[in-house]
């Protein structure tokens, strides 16, 4: 498994789609600074439960703000990261060698973890640094200890990232297609992130809307109280999406003949 | 007797309504370079990817290097090294880069990857990627992939595809190196037995799935050499001259056609002799069965081959 991971880390630093992946999640939260200074100039107040990050402090919250974006930007990344293993053939060379294909699949989803944690802490920590530099530090309203709210907020938010990072890599590897599986991770991405909208009018979907992650991700407002107390229902529903779509994916991939 | 290095039985695989190989059993030794020859669509590359363990039989045992099972299976792929049909590499990765990877899958050490990329010669490659190398250089570089981690047995599926004459020569040599140098035992197919031939010490005929034939380099060289054929409404007396020219490799075919295999040069002369002895001579000439022919006759004339 460790030469597994060796083998990836060759692959990811050498990667140009990587490095895309990182310049956006750069430069994304600099331009939003701006704007949000833009937006203030011209008259406009930031008011945090709309425009969720308004200074420094609030700035921990980057992921909520920019949930869409991050969740498009990382399947694209994880699509093709998987999708050309197959296209190129090069997974050949890995499994012909004996590897156990739960490993192989463990690996590149430990791997899409990593990639995704990298780049929400650059997100995260640049839209701290430049909301500051712009509205300065300032505070987060009903919020008396700020470290473990931040704290808090930030490992929710990201494990709400994983779980979908792992429906993904189950997509990839059921594809095994970089632009079919492009395709189907949008259309997840943007069904369960835009139907809970539609489901949450009525109370007998209601329910079934909060089994998906993006349904905390995209409605919930990460600083105010009632939403905090979900916290543990949220790290629920991510473990579990995590180990029902690996668990598939695992399944499905072992069954899998590789052409 | 030498090591069993691959022994299949009775392997099946279906595709939805199409068997793609059927009750398929071989046996590799090692120092074997065996090859697998079909038109496309014969099966070659499914029969390839079974013993890679890359797609799951439907019926039959494989045993590999005398391990059997998945888990053993498995432990024993570790000493196989593979090139399926197109070259597998990172296209944005640089030759060193791409053995880097490999090895690190492998769990080896990086220290032969200089050696490797002189050996494939690509030490001058420097930091072009492999998306820019020509398909030769693509292939050496596939099988300097394979050698990495010190394989023992070699599967080559159609190494010389759209190679040119010379690319062609140049693999075959690698080939032979191997074999020679590293003591590595070699699977490799191609459509063309002519080709093949040139490499191969056993062959296996795959056709629409089934393994139709095997034979050794010496059987198909005595199925393919070229013999004089002499045609004769008196074999008796021409078999009678033949004896006295102590000619003794000839076959007779059948009642008015003797095939002589040795004294191909002097088809004048026992036509010479056979007259003065009276044989009436009704054709008498040197002849050839080309390999291509000679699969196209196992197969059933597929055009393709």
């Amino acid at each position: 498994m460790l030469n597994l991971l060796t083998a990836e880390r060759i692959k990811i630093i050498r990667s140009k789609k990587f490095w895309i992946v990182l310049g956006i999640l750069t430069i994304l939260p600099i331009m939003q600074a701006v704007n949000s200074q833009i937006t203030v100039n011209h008259g406009k107040e930031l008011v945090q439960v709309i425009d969720t990050v308004i200074n420094g402090a609030t700035g921990i919250l980057m992921i909520e703000k920019n949930g869409l974006t991050v969740l498009l930007i990382i399947s694209a990344f994880i699509c093709f990261f998987i999708g050309e293993e197959f296209q190129n053939g090069t997974i050949r060379n890995v499994l012909s060698l004996g590897r156990s294909r739960i490993h192989y699949y463990l690996s590149k989803f430990l791997m899409a973890a990593l990639v995704s944690l990298f780049g929400v802490i650059v997100l995260t920590a640049l839209g701290m640094i430049s909301f500051t530099v712009v509205f300065g530090f300032g505070e987060v309203a009903e919020i008396n200890h700020y470290f473990v709210f931040a704290i808090k907020s930030f490992i929710t938010l990201y494990i709400l990232i994983l779980a979908n990072v792992s429906v993904y890599v189950m997509i990839g590897f059921l594809t095994k297609n970089s632009g079919i599986s492009l395709i189907w991770c949008f259309l997840y991405t943007i069904a369960t992130g835009f139907l809970p909208d539609i489901f949450q009018q009525t109370s007998h979907f209601k329910q079934v809307t909060e089994w998906f992650t993006e349904t905390f991700l995209f409605y919930s407002d990460f600083a105010n109280p009632s939403h905090i107390a979900k916290y543990p229902e949220m790290v629920l529903v991510s473990l579990l999406t995590i180990v029902v779509s690996s668990t598939l994916g695992i399944l499905c991939f072992n069954r899998t003949d590789i052409k | 007797m030498s090591e069993t290095i691959l022994k299949v039985r009775n392997i099946s695989k279906r595709y939805r309504n199409t068997k793609a190989l059927e009750k398929v059993s071989i046996e590799i030794k090692r120092g074997m370079i065996y090859g697998l020859i079909g038109e496309n669509g014969a099966g070659k590359s499914t029969f390839m990817r079974t013993i890679m363990g890359l797609i799951k039989i439907d019926e039959g045992d494989i045993e590999l290097f005398e391990q059997t099972g998945s888990k053993g299976l498995q432990h024993a792929r570790r000493k196989i090294g593979q090139s399926i049909e197109t070259p597998a590499l990172y296209p944005d990765l640089t030759a060193r880069e791409n053995l880097k990877v490999q090895a690190a899958n492998g769990g080896v050490s990086e220290r032969e990857i200089d050696d490797l990329l002189r050996l494939m010669n690509l030490g001058n490659t420097g930091k072009k990627k492999a998306k820019n190398f020509s398909l030769g250089m693509r292939q050496r570089l596939a099988i300097a992939l394979t050698l990495i981690t010190n394989p023992e047995f070699l599967i080559l599926d159609e190494p010389t595809n759209g190679l040119d004459p010379s690319g062609i020569v140049e693999m075959r040599e690698i080939i032979q190196r191997l074999v020679t140098e590293r003591g590595i035992t070699v699977l490799l197919s191609s459509h063309l037995l002519d080709e093949l031939s040139q490499v191969a010490t056993h062959y296996g005929i795959l056709h629409d799935g089934k393994l139709i034939h095997e034979l050794s380099k010496e059987e198909l060289s005595r199925e393919t050499r070229q013999y004089i054929e002499l045609e004769t409404t008196e074999i008796q007396k021409a078999v009678v001259v033949l004896d006295e020219l102590e000619i003794k490799d000839y076959e007779v075919v059948n009642g008015t056609r003797i095939n002589i295999y040795e004294h191909i040069d002097d088809v004048a002369a026992i036509n010479r002799s056979l007259v003065l002895a009276d044989v009436n001579v009704l054709r008498i000439g040197t002849t050839r069965q080309k390999l291509e022919e000679y699969f196209l006759q196992l197969t059933g004339g597929n055009t393709h081959a």
